[in-house]
């Protein structure tokens, strides 16, 4: 079962480490913003997600899209946009990282917003990316067949 | 006998869905339950649906106990953030209510207050998470709770969304969360609907949880292109549309539509139930389930 649901505020991030995170995030603006609209919530699951931030979602969701996505992928609110989950799915499919879908992404934690991810893994605030994926397919069917 | 016990018997099960009036007048909830009472198993009481301000669904659902028929309460992610979400719930429970269907709530944008701020703090995954904690015994925070609540925990499923496989993925998702139960959006596409079932019964997901089918009656053609045309993540069949068109009486042709698609679904493997969804004409419900034969409750 789910253990931890939530990304805890633990350790507390001090106003030292706060002020070092601005920094940090100079640097991974200069990366993330124009590659993957990163919308800086601090608590990155770009790795999950095929890499495309999924909080361009407007309801920000983290696991996966809600039930308005038009017949051509066309997001609910926004009509001229493509949904962000729709995206995420195909491009998942594509790199064969469908199996990193079958996982419940945390709660997010709101203090570790406009913070800067790469220090948050370091800190062993959130997990790390997953860089690569072996025998997706394989992965998927073990994930149904042993944990529901 | 209650709705869990009800999905946790092999019978087939039958849920109503009642929308909460735009006013504190509660007589109204009173006056539509007469329709589900005897016949359904328990009623969906809406979460200020497509986004308008309606009687809270914590005090319709508490309205339906005194009447004497079962809610299930709606809770979406829109209006509460996790504090409010989790004092609603134990609320909720203090009151009796014991089914919850977790919802992530249609976006603001489309009701009568689009200035308003969407909280979104949980999603509907998270959310069933969050409630299976609380059956636990345990708050998100991990504080432990003198006394824990007992919910039935529902859940949405969309079949006909794209892309059609991340709906399954979404719905193993919640059932590993730890969704009891299942309910559909309405199906007008019978094809697109068996192929979901299908692939549901493969993945073995119709034994972990109880899948009930959603049915919308419907009065008049003009509210089926409505639909149609409005609703994304809603497929419809033109075979209804047709039928709605060529009709002499609108409201005997819905009728009949209606139990036709019941008495399909029933046939579908994997199906556990019915949830009706007859919005603003509540009083259709005896007659439908007359007409499919479906057994009535006590």
């Amino acid at each position: 079962m789910l253990k931890d649901l939530a990304t805890l505020n633990k350790p507390p991030i001090t106003a030292g480490e706060r002020k070092f995170s601005r920094l940090m995030l100079f640097f991974e603006d200069i990366i993330k913003v124009p590659l993957f609209h990163c919308q800086r919530c601090g608590e990155c699951i770009l790795s999950s997600t095929a890499f495309i931030c999924s909080q361009n979602c407007p309801k920000r969701l983290r696991n996966g899209p809600c039930g308005g996505t038009g017949d051509d992928g066309s997001c609910e609110v926004y009509p001229e946009r493509k949904c962000v989950w729709y995206k995420i799915y195909f491009r998942s499919k594509r790199l064969k990282r469908i199996s990193l879908l079958y996982k419940i992404n945390k709660i997010h934690n709101w203090n570790l917003e406009g913070t800067s991810t790469w220090l948050n893994v370091l800190r062993k605030r959130i997990d790390g990316p997953i860089l690569f994926v072996r025998n997706d397919k394989q992965r998927v069917k073990e994930k149904i067949a042993n944990d529901v | 006998m209650t709705f869990k016990e009800k999905i946790e018997s092999d019978r087939f099960i039958l849920c109503g869905e009642i929308g909460p009036p735009q006013s504190c007048d509660g007589d109204v909830i009173r006056a539509k339950s007469k329709h589900f009472k005897g016949y359904v198993d328990a009623v969906n009481i809406t979460d200020n649906q497509t986004a308008m301000v309606r009687l809270s669904s914590i005090a319709s659902a508490k309205i339906l106990l005194e009447e004497g028929v079962e809610p299930i309460m709606q809770m979406t992610c829109r209006d509460r953030n996790r504090l409010a979400i989790q004092s609603d719930l134990l609320g909720a429970a203090a009151l009796g209510i014991r089914n919850v269907l977790c919802l992530t709530g249609d976006y603001q944008t489309f009701g009568d207050h689009p200035e308003a701020k969407g909280v979104f703090d949980l999603d509907s995954i998270q959310l069933i998470a969050t409630i299976a904690k609380m059956n636990r015994g345990f708050l998100l925070s991990d504080f432990e709770m003198k006394k824990a609540p007992e919910f039935f925990i529902g859940a949405a499923a969309n079949p006909f969304a794209e892309p059609f496989e991340i709906r399954l993925i979404r719905l193993y998702n919640k059932i590993k969360a730890g969704a009891h139960f299942i309910q559909t959006q309405p199906v007008f596409d019978l094809e697109i609907f068996t192929r979901w079932m299908d692939r549901v019964v493969e993945m073995g997901l119709h034994e972990k949880t109880a899948i009930l089918a959603g049915v919308m009656p419907i009065r008049s053609v003009k509210t089926l292109i409505w639909l149609k045309e409005n609703l994304s993540g809603v497929k419809i069949d033109d075979i209804y549309i047709n039928r709605m068109q060529h009709a002499r009486d609108p409201k005997e042709e819905g009728v009949k539509m209606s139990v036709d698609i019941i008495q399909t679904l029933k046939n579908v493997k994997g199906v556990r139930g019915i949830h009706l969804m007859p919005v603003m004409w509540e009083s259709i419900t005896p007659t439908i389930i007359k007409e499919a034969k479906l057994n009535m409750t006590n």
